[in-house]
């Protein structure tokens, strides 16, 4: 006889703990173990039996692996926080007691922690950090564009709209940008750095409140974990493309609303840009950092956790120019199993012939008119190699004048007015330039291709604005209608009539094609209002009424048959599935719902385009 | 031992006796206080100068306490004086070391100057613990003698008085006088000061300066190099042992460490998961999307109406005819959020999504078109006017049909016609009817009110008529049963015979109930009822020719539904409410009993070549057994919407057919095979409706035309059908 295996000593209940008792484990509040958990990227799993997980018990619980509560155990930063906890009694004894002076060494004093440790572990490579960047992106453009409270300091926002223009003069550095879509929630943006697509929603501007039932400390532990993130990601991208980073920021610019114009891209390999002259100042959140203090921070960076020092060291201005010329080596995802096994390297992509669409602006200049977003259309004109200019209201830093000659298309979003007093220069300058509507700009990104000017011209109803990102397979496609089918069938018969007058020779041909589609079209319906029109389609294409009565019955028999045909072979399948087992069935169930639920939703998709476009013909007749 | 005891102690007493005397300066250096005042007696330096001169003495006077034993004392104590003598000498002088001396001579090998020291004698006196000491307490703390006037005891056990100390002035007086004071230490074995040697003064200064304590050690020396250098590379190798594998090829196990390194960050612990992205927009998201994405007044409403986690977008689609007009949106931080939550919050479960088509799943079967013939029709109807139609039989030629309904009626028509040819009218309803299956003589029975009647159906040939006649009323009646059986069986007189009568009756017990069931063995002389009520599970089983009935069973565990004969063998399949037994009748014991799994059998039949058994049940299951196979069954289905009330397998095609309560027929083709291995082939064909569902009945019963295709089904609506290829 074997040993004796001891109910709750092995297998679910070892390798599964509670998150009661996880906290009781690691010895820290329940809002220490979230902050904990969001920093790690250490989520509850759902065992295979929950029973068995929880001792004999059903109660609804979350579950951890124990292996990563060990793991969250030996976290430098829970020690902090640990130490942080001290820290705050000791401070509020202090404070208590008067003692101002102890309260002072002990506020200088305080303890830190730093995330840089966890960087690295949870993104082994820099492949792993890049496709994990599309929640951190929004983050920060949502933060970005907050009002500051008391919950959010103005450092944090200052230190978001930071990182959002650097990463989007990345963006327009690589010309990385493939697509963008104006949604009702923001605007979509997706690009590809590194073969990873990242794709990142901005909200459009307008000042947002943070609602009563949202948990901030939550989001700014995110925000936490991602500015570190983006920070290292954006030096290791800066320094892949040769940039310093972080690009000096212009002062007086960003006071004048310049926004991503206030900041300078310098190449590393150039030893002196306009202002890192000798003494190297870079101004970072409105103050003076000298390349002394940097290295200082270094050297407490590398002091406090050892195994990070490498690589901040190499934030080292000089690291910059050794790191330029270096090509850059795929470590494969170690995390990700789809990952393909020759990912292509940044070399092999700036190899390839750059498409043309990554430069399609490159030959036109625009300016903005007032109502329009600058941050939006800066962004998507510059990422696709066009010059852009805009009024002074719009913020300081136009690099092109209103009145410049250059100037070829003019986005504009207002209704359309009638100019008076205006001059003949101006008019001229009116009559030169093209006005179109903003979406013009993101139809032409996504069409990859510049489109028509004329339906977006400014005033017009403009045509839908498409997602570029698309559907599931198979779903409902609206630009089938706008430019297939109907219009197709009807360009056809066009030239069909138009063959007919030209070439009398040919009419037999064509006439059987008429004679069969009518008949067809009669046989498909049944009503008799169908019946008649194809009647009267066919006297029109020139067929006499016997020879259409004769081919209606014949096809309709044809249809017939087939129907029954069907019917028999449906009628077939319905009995063969008695011969299923319960399991198959059940899952053939489940199928066919999904399947019939996108069916269904395609189908009331149609109906609605077809009710939609009857009633506009209608209208375009009573008005005709 | 002892001897050199007694000469200890003889001096010991001397010495005591000598106390007066001024105290001798203590004979032993290596008992010294440097300058620690720690109560640890013996230190650890020692002082080989002396060792080489004292163990003279003391083996001398050992060796004269030997000879001399017994000899006056004053001799022993010259000698003793001598000793201290000699030592005060010594170290006034300062001639000793501390360090026996070296001799520097030139080596004769290396041509270079060396030290040589003295050898040490490897005796009992060589080592410096074993040196004489007058006190002989050890190691122990000295201040356990501050009360008491001795300090310790000699080798012999005497007491070693204190020495006298003098007061403070005499003490202050004596540095004052002693020019050697301030180099003199107290030494608390002996309780006395003790002057300190040069040598011993020199280690102090250089302890005091930082320096090794030896000043002859050289810490300077220049190295000798003795293997390495020019002229001294070994030219031969050491082993004539073969180049170890491990010298060129590259390490396993640094290349392993390397890969732990370099693919793994410092925790052993994986990376988590990435989490998964969010759903991309699609065109209803849009600011401007096409028309036909606006939701109705009634989707808005729907939309508005449901809970928002069972909403399944976030969003209502809206259209703006500008970018200038599209408003905040107003869930955005809301939805961040929730997808935060979703980060840190969720399991992240990988499922594995099929992706096959779901056709795929149906079976392949062969098509029904190519396993005709089969009923596909209903050719003819007979109606029943007054009640249900319960019961149908055909008869073994398979032109004739009976009938029975509800209201008592028995109708006999033919198959191909569907024209009445007869009636029988009984009181009460009729509980079931079957044909004799004998082709020889042509009879059947029915059952009425705890009755079996048998009847001769018209128009039969004369030879058959006269022996179904000689069969049920024989001229002479066979031998009433030994035991008497509570089943009578009664002919009626040949003068009331008529062809409206039957020809013979079985009574059942009273109070047994209605047989609701009658089953023929197909040899025709056995035939078996099931009764609603009564004792024995309600099952008899009749004998026509001996007219003998006996009840088989004298206990049944729970209700029996329905019994069957084995069509080959003397088995007898009894069906209770959730399983089916077999019994061997010749040996009389139960062979197998089957668990379909079904709640409540309605049915079941037996295939002709009796290997295979189909139960249905009012659970709408059927399940094919495999008898030879195993006592769970081969296949369950469950197609029909209601409850099945009838089976029957075809006698000679390979069918079968199957009635239920929703007013439909499945025929299904079953083709069995004789090879154990190949499982039998089931494919259903067709369902056959026409039937009314009167009261939530449906098909009450099916059965097959011996020799066509043709099924006859009787239901609830009082028709009776027959189906034809």
């Amino acid at each position: 006889m074997g040993r004796l295996r001891q109910k709750g000593k092995a297998g679910a209940a070892k390798a599964y703990v509670t998150r009661s008792s996880a906290i009781k484990k690691l010895q820290c509040s329940l809002a220490d173990f979230r902050r904990l958990c969001i920093l790690k990227g250490i989520f509850p799993r759902e065992p295979r039996s929950r029973k068995k997980a929880n001792k004999g018990s059903s109660a609804p619980t979350s579950f951890y692996y124990a292996k990563d509560i060990a793991y969250l155990a030996h976290e430098p930063v829970l020690k902090k926080l640990r130490e942080h906890k001290a820290f705050a009694k000791k401070l509020s004894r202090a404070l208590g007691r008067g003692e101002w002076s102890s309260a002072k060494s002990l506020e200088d004093n305080k303890p830190v922690y730093r995330l840089d440790h966890i960087i690295k572990e949870r993104y082994p490579t820099f492949i792993d950090a890049l496709r994990d960047i599309d929640d951190a992106l929004c983050m920060i453009f949502l933060f970005a564009s907050l009002p500051s409270n008391s919950r959010v300091p103005p450092e944090l926002i200052e230190n978001c709209s930071r990182l959002s223009a650097e990463w989007q003069l990345y963006i327009m550095h690589s010309r990385s940008l493939r697509k963008s879509f104006l949604s009702i929630k923001g605007v979509y943006y997706q690009a590809e750095v590194m073969d990873q697509t990242v794709t990142w929603l901005v909200p459009y501007q307008f000042t947002q409140s943070i609602p009563a039932d949202v948990d901030v400390r939550v989001m700014l532990t995110f925000l936490e974990l991602y500015q570190t993130l983006l920070g290292f990601v954006f030096f290791k991208l800066y320094a892949d493309a040769g940039l310093v980073y972080p690009p000096p920021l212009d002062m007086k610019k960003d006071e004048g609303g310049a926004g991503v114009g206030a900041f300078s891209l310098h190449d590393a390999s150039q030893p002196a840009g306009p202002t890192s002259g000798k003494t190297k100042a870079v101004e970072v959140d409105g103050r003076k950092i000298s390349s002394k203090d940097v290295r200082q921070t270094i050297k407490s960076i590398s002091a406090t956790s050892g195994n990070v020092g490498a690589d901040v060291e190499m934030s080292g201005p000089d690291a910059n120019t050794e790191e330029a010329d270096e090509e850059f080596v795929v470590h494969h995802s170690t995390s990700d199993p789809q990952a393909s096994a020759s990912l292509p390297t940044l070399k092999s992509l700036t190899d390839l012939p750059q498409s043309l669409s990554t430069t399609l602006f490159a030959p036109y200049t625009f300016y903005l008119s007032r109502e329009t977003s600058r941050p939006i259309f800066e962004f998507l004109v510059r990422s696709f190699g066009g010059r852009i200019g805009w009024p002074a209201s719009s913020g300081s830093g136009s690099p092109v004048e209103e009145s410049d000659n250059s100037i070829t298309h003019v986005i504009i979003d207002r209704p359309l007015t009638e100019r008076t007093n205006e001059t003949a220069e101006e008019r001229e300058r009116r009559l030169r330039r093209k006005y179109v509507q903003p979406q013009w700009v993101v139809d032409c990104i996504n069409a990859g291709k510049i489109l028509l000017e004329e339906p977006y011209a400014q005033g017009k109803t403009l045509p839908p604005h498409l997602s570029p990102f698309g559907e599931y397979q198979g779903a409902y496609d609206p630009t089938v209608g706008l430019t297939g089918e109907g219009t197709a069938a009807e360009e056809e018969s066009e030239g069909e009539e138009i063959e007919e007058d030209e070439e009398d020779v040919e009419v037999d041909g064509t006439d059987k094609a008429a004679l069969k589609d009518a008949a067809e079209a009669a046989a498909a319906s049944e009503d008799p209002a169908a019946l008649r029109a194809a009647e009267l389609a066919a006297e029109a294409a020139g067929v006499d009424f016997g020879a259409f009565e004769k081919e209606v019955s014949k096809t309709r028999k044809i249809t017939k048959k087939k129907a029954v045909e069907g019917s028999i072979e449906d009628a077939e399948k319905d009995m063969n599935k008695m011969m299923m087992s319960n399991k198959q069935k059940k899952l053939y169930e489940k199928m066919k719902y999904s399947q019939n639920k996108r069916d269904n939703e395609r189908a009331v998709l149609e109906a609605k385009k077809q009710a939609i476009s009857k009633q506009k013909k209608r209208e375009a007749k009573t008005k005709g | 031992m002892a001897v050199k005891d007694v000469a200890k102690n003889g001096k010991k007493r001397k010495q005591s006796s000598e106390d007066d005397a001024p105290a001798p300066p203590t004979m032993t250096v290596g008992e010294l206080e440097m300058l620690s005042d720690e109560e640890d007696g013996p230190d650890a330096v020692s002082d080989d100068g002396e060792v080489d001169e004292f163990p003279e003495i003391d083996t001398r006077s050992d060796s004269e306490d030997e000879e001399f034993e017994g000899l006056d004392e004053g001799d022993d104590s010259e000698e003793e004086g001598d000793g201290y003598e000699e030592e005060d000498d010594s170290s006034d002088t300062g001639s000793l070391h501390v360090f026996p001396k070296a001799k520097t001579i030139v080596s004769d090998i290396t041509g270079q100057p060396k030290r040589v020291y003295p050898e040490i004698e490897p005796d009992y006196d060589s080592d410096s613990s074993t040196e004489d000491d007058p006190n002989r307490v050890g190691n122990v703390p000295m201040h356990w003698y501050d009360d008491l006037p001795h300090i310790g005891y000699d080798i012999d056990g005497k007491k070693v008085l204190r020495p006298a100390r003098g007061d403070e002035l005499d003490r202050f007086l004596s540095t004052v006088e002693d020019p050697s004071a301030w180099t003199s230490v107290f030494d608390k074995n002996t309780q006395m000061d003790k002057p300190l040697t040069t040598e011993e003064l020199d280690i102090i200064r250089r302890l005091y300066a930082g320096e090794v304590p030896d000043a002859e050690y050289d810490p300077y020396e220049p190295t000798t190099e003795w293997f390495t250098g020019k002229g001294k590379e070994e030219i031969m190798p050491l082993s004539s042992a073969p180049e170890p594998k491990r010298r060129w090829v590259p390490s396993k196990w640094e290349k392993q460490k390397a890969g732990r390194i370099g693919s793994q960050p410092s925790s052993s612990h994986p990376p988590p998961l990435p989490a998964p992205k969010p759903r991309l927009p699609t065109n209803s998201e849009s600011y401007n999307p096409p028309e036909e994405y606006l939701p109705g007044e009634e989707e808005r409403k729907e939309w508005e109406n449901q809970d928002p986690e069972d909403r399944d977008r976030d969003y209502l689609p809206q259209k703006h005819s500008a970018l200038r007009l599209v408003p905040a949106y107003d869930c955005f931080i809301k939805e961040r959020f929730s997808r935060q939550l979703d980060l840190y919050l969720a399991p992240r479960i990988q499922r594995v999504k099929l992706n096959i088509d779901p056709s795929t799943l149906i079976p392949k079967l062969p098509s029904p078109s190519s396993l005709k013939p089969f009923p596909n029709y209903s050719s003819l109807k007979f109606t029943h006017t007054k009640g249900r139609a319960r019961c149908v039989s055909v008869s073994p030629d398979g032109g004739w049909v009976i009938s029975g309904d509800e209201s008592g009626k028995v109708s006999l028509w033919e198959v191909n016609v569907g024209r009445e040819v007869k009636s029988w009218n009984f009181d009460s309803q009729i509980g079931a009817l079957d044909w004799c299956p004998r082709l020889d003589v042509s009879y059947f029975a029915v059952t009425v009110e705890e009755k079996i009647h048998f009847i001769i159906p018209p128009n039969v040939h004369g030879p058959v008529l006269s022996l179904t006649q000689a069969l049920l009323a024989p001229a002479t009646l066979p031998p009433a049963p030994t035991t008497p059986s509570p089943v009578k069986w009664v002919t009626p007189s040949t003068s009331s015979r008529s062809m409206d009568t039957p020809i013979l009756t079985a009574n059942l017990p009273a109070s047994s109930g209605l047989p609701t069931q009658l089953a023929w063995h197909r040899r025709g002389d056995y035939l078996a009822t099931v009764s609603t009520g009564g004792t024995q599970g309600g099952v008899w089983i009749h004998q026509v020719t001996r007219r003998h009935s006996q009840a088989p069973f004298k206990k049944v565990k729970g209700a029996v539904q329905m019994v069957l004969f084995h069509p080959l063998k003397p088995h007898f399949f009894v069906a209770t409410q959730q399983h089916v037994r077999i019994y061997n009748l010749s040996e009389q014991k139960l062979l197998k009993t089957l668990v379909p799994g079904i709640k409540w059998i309605s049915s079941m039949d037996v295939h002709p070549s009796g290997d295979h058994l189909i139960v249905g049940g009012y659970d709408r299951k059927l399940c094919w057994f495999d008898l030879e196979l195993s006592d769970k069954p081969y296949k369950i289905m469950r197609y029909h919407t209601r409850a099945i009330r009838s089976l029957h397998f075809h006698p000679s095609y390979p069918l079968f057919a199957s009635s239920s309560d929703d007013g439909a027929i499945q025929i299904f083709h079953s083709r069995v095979y004789n090879d154990l291995m190949t499982d039998p082939l089931i494919v259903p064909l067709k369902i056959l409706r026409g039937h009314e569902i009167r009261d939530g009945l449906g098909v009450l019963q099916v059965k097959w035309c011996s020799r066509q295709p043709w099924l006859v089904s009787g239901g609830a609506d009082g028709t009776i059908a027959v189906w034809c290829s």
